[in-house]
């Protein structure tokens, strides 16, 4: 798919002019950002953390060991209440709410939002039957209901960037690769931290301590990740963010990656690792992220409010028109 | 008896007073047919600016008012296409641009651009393929219409559009963009804007005939000493990239897209969706596997 390249210089047309030079219509926007507020933030935070958490209890499950009993139990827990509130969340954010159904009325392969109402659904029942079944000692339910909970929070830690990259919102589809596995990555990340809070408050040091590495192996990437994708971004065309939108994304990176990547160093470092060092770096690692997905959503909905930065983005050959053939990051 | 016009003769009993059937063949010179693809071409070195197809927009489909206010754009006070916006004349002055001031301008009205944007109704419409609740459908004229009895107004829609046009209404909490006149069409009648046209600018017909006549356009304005003159989003042409295929209505324009405020080779949202799962699953499959490693070797 590489485009048509413009007309210019061809029989017929116009002489070759000069590359794109920062031409726009006033400076008004070319596209429209999306009509979402920060529920939606909240609601790809609280997805991530509830996919993650369903995968944790999968292998927990899985392990055959007793010790990760209580963490199986706190992540079922975790996937349930949030899918119900993020449920909540995206209902409340529609702007017709009472016809929120209709997200079921069909299935479209092309529209990430279908495919993720229907992830929604299915993780949320699947979850609430692992919960039921650890909570009424129907184990054998309980496990039954584990591995397909898991497999639909695969897609919960991952649709919500696909969600985003499909769009024409500079900053979210200047480079979807990036970000639909910095999406993966966050939501393992939140996941490990949050489980992590949980084995710390009931007493299980050494599980604690497995979930603090995964944390840490999970931030790490993420970090990497995200570095790459914004620098990836800036070079496709889209504006770096400045002011308060700047500050917003140094705290973001600041608590879900440099402070807890110090603090897990910290303890790595030390044969009796201190629990509150654990404890602090995990809730650095969940405020981070919730403030990263909101940075996201945010620079996204003013990247399409710059139209320099879609109509770089658009120019033949170039940013969102490489998808789909080589030289994506 | 006033006056009648003949064709209205020939049917004594109308289905509705004062209508004539398949009035667009006597407006258009097309009967309009379910099953075959129709457009608008629209001629930006015809539009005087006039905004007649604003005003006819707005009085056929009952759209609400927007912002009523002076933007200092030129004559441009509507801005943008918008919920209640189906039509938008964009002017662009090139008046002092090439390094020249507003002493040193051009003879004649070449340093005028005029352009009457609508949406698209592209052939692999972004806008339908984001609908989660098939809200957005395509019409048995080809043409992409929301149904607002069924969207709830999600908004995935709005960031979808490479173009920057449908949008949710904050009155009725739905999306909404043009229907190209989808009830008109049902009854044989011309959209309300191109009737409306009174230089012909915008011209409504069955998509492969108006390719046709805007070639020979483009090639007679070739002809004629405007050699910048150029189609977009004609099947093979800028605006047609990306994997949108053809955009049902398509512009001649005689500059950059970007001045008029459309992208040079925008793409389908949807291209986007599987390389951003397929990385998310793999990042996903990574950090399961390594938390699989990392649980067995904690119970050693």
């Amino acid at each position: 798919m590489s485009g048509h390249p413009l007309p210019y210089g061809r029989p017929n047309m116009p002489a070759a002019p000069a590359a794109y030079r920062g031409e726009t219509y006033y400076g008004r926007a070319a596209v429209k950002h999306s009509p979402w507020d920060w529920r939606i933030g909240a609601y790809m935070f609280a997805a991530g953390m509830a996919g993650g958490s369903q995968i944790l209890a999968a292998l927990g499950e899985a392990s055959k060991d007793r010790r990760w009993d209580g963490m199986v139990r706190n992540a079922r827990t975790v996937a349930v209440v949030n899918a119900t509130v993020g449920g909540l969340l995206l209902i409340s954010d529609l702007k017709t709410p009472n016809r929120w159904y209709n997200m079921l009325r069909i299935f479209r392969p092309t529209s990430p939002m279908s495919m993720g109402s229907f992830v929604l659904t299915g993780f949320g029942t699947l979850s609430a039957a692992t919960l039921a079944g650890h909570a009424l000692g129907w184990r054998r339910a309980a496990r039954a209901a584990q591995v397909p909970a898991a497999l639909a929070g695969v897609g919960m830690t991952t649709y919500t960037g696909a969600l985003l990259a499909a769009t024409s919102t500079p900053a979210w589809s200047a480079s979807p690769r990036l970000l639909g596995a910095r999406t993966a990555s966050a939501g393992m990340a939140s996941a490990a931290a949050a489980l992590a809070l949980g084995e710390r408050a009931g007493g299980r040091g050494g599980t604690g301590q497995t979930l603090d590495r995964l944390a840490l192996l999970a931030t790490g990437l993420d970090l990497a990740l995200s570095l790459t994708a914004d620098a990836s971004k800036n070079r496709a065309g889209v504006e770096a963010p400045r002011g308060g939108e700047r500050m917003r994304r140094l705290s973001a990176y600041a608590l879900a990656h440099a402070l807890p990547l110090g603090l897990y160093a910290l303890n790595a470092g030390v044969r009796r690792p201190s629990p509150g060092v654990s404890v602090a770096a995990a809730l650095s690692v969940l405020v981070g992220q919730a403030l990263m997905r909101g940075h996201l959503l945010q620079s996204g909905q003013r990247s399409a409010t710059r139209p320099g930065d879609y109509f770089r983005l658009t120019q033949p050959s170039r940013g969102v028109q490489r998808i789909g053939g080589a030289g994506d990051a | 008896m006033t006056s009648v016009h003949p064709r209205a003769l020939d049917f004594p009993q109308p289905f509705l007073d004062g209508v004539i059937p398949d009035e667009a063949e006597l407006t258009a010179g097309e009967r309009v047919e379910a099953g075959k693809s129709y457009g608008f071409f629209t001629d930006t070195t015809l539009c005087i600016g006039c905004k007649a197809c604003e005003v006819a927009c707005k009085e056929w489909n009952n759209l609400p008012a927007d912002k009523d206010r002076m933007t200092g754009d030129s004559y441009d006070n509507t801005g943008a296409l918008s919920a209640h916006t189906w039509r938008h004349v964009a002017f662009i002055e090139r008046i002092g641009r090439r390094g020249g001031d507003s002493t040193t301008m051009p003879p004649y009205q070449s340093n005028w651009l005029m352009m009457s944007d609508v949406c698209k109704h592209c052939h692999n419409a972004p806008c339908l393929e984001a609908c989660p609740t098939g809200a957005i459908f395509r019409t048995e004229f080809d043409t992409v219409v929301v149904q607002t009895d069924i969207c709830n107004g999600c908004g995935y829609c709005v960031p979808a559009c490479p173009f920057g046009v449908v949008e949710v209404s904050d009155q009725d909490g739905k999306a909404h963009k043009c229907t190209l006149c989808y009830d008109r069409l049902k009854g044989g009648l011309e959209p309300a804007c191109a009737k409306a046209c009174p230089t012909d600018s915008i011209q409504f017909g069955e998509l492969s005939g108006l390719v046709t006549r805007a070639q020979t356009r483009v090639f007679e304005l070739h002809a004629q000493g405007q050699p910048a003159a150029y189609l977009y989003g004609a099947p093979e042409t800028p605006g047609a990239t990306g994997g949108l295929d053809w955009l049902n209505c398509f512009f001649l324009l005689t500059e950059r897209p970007e001045v008029y405020n459309l992208p040079a080779a925008p793409s389908r949202a949807a291209n986007r969706v599987r390389p951003a799962l397929a990385a998310g699953l793999a990042t996903a499959g990574l950090l399961t596997l390594a938390a699989a490693a990392l649980m067995r070797g904690g119970r050693a």
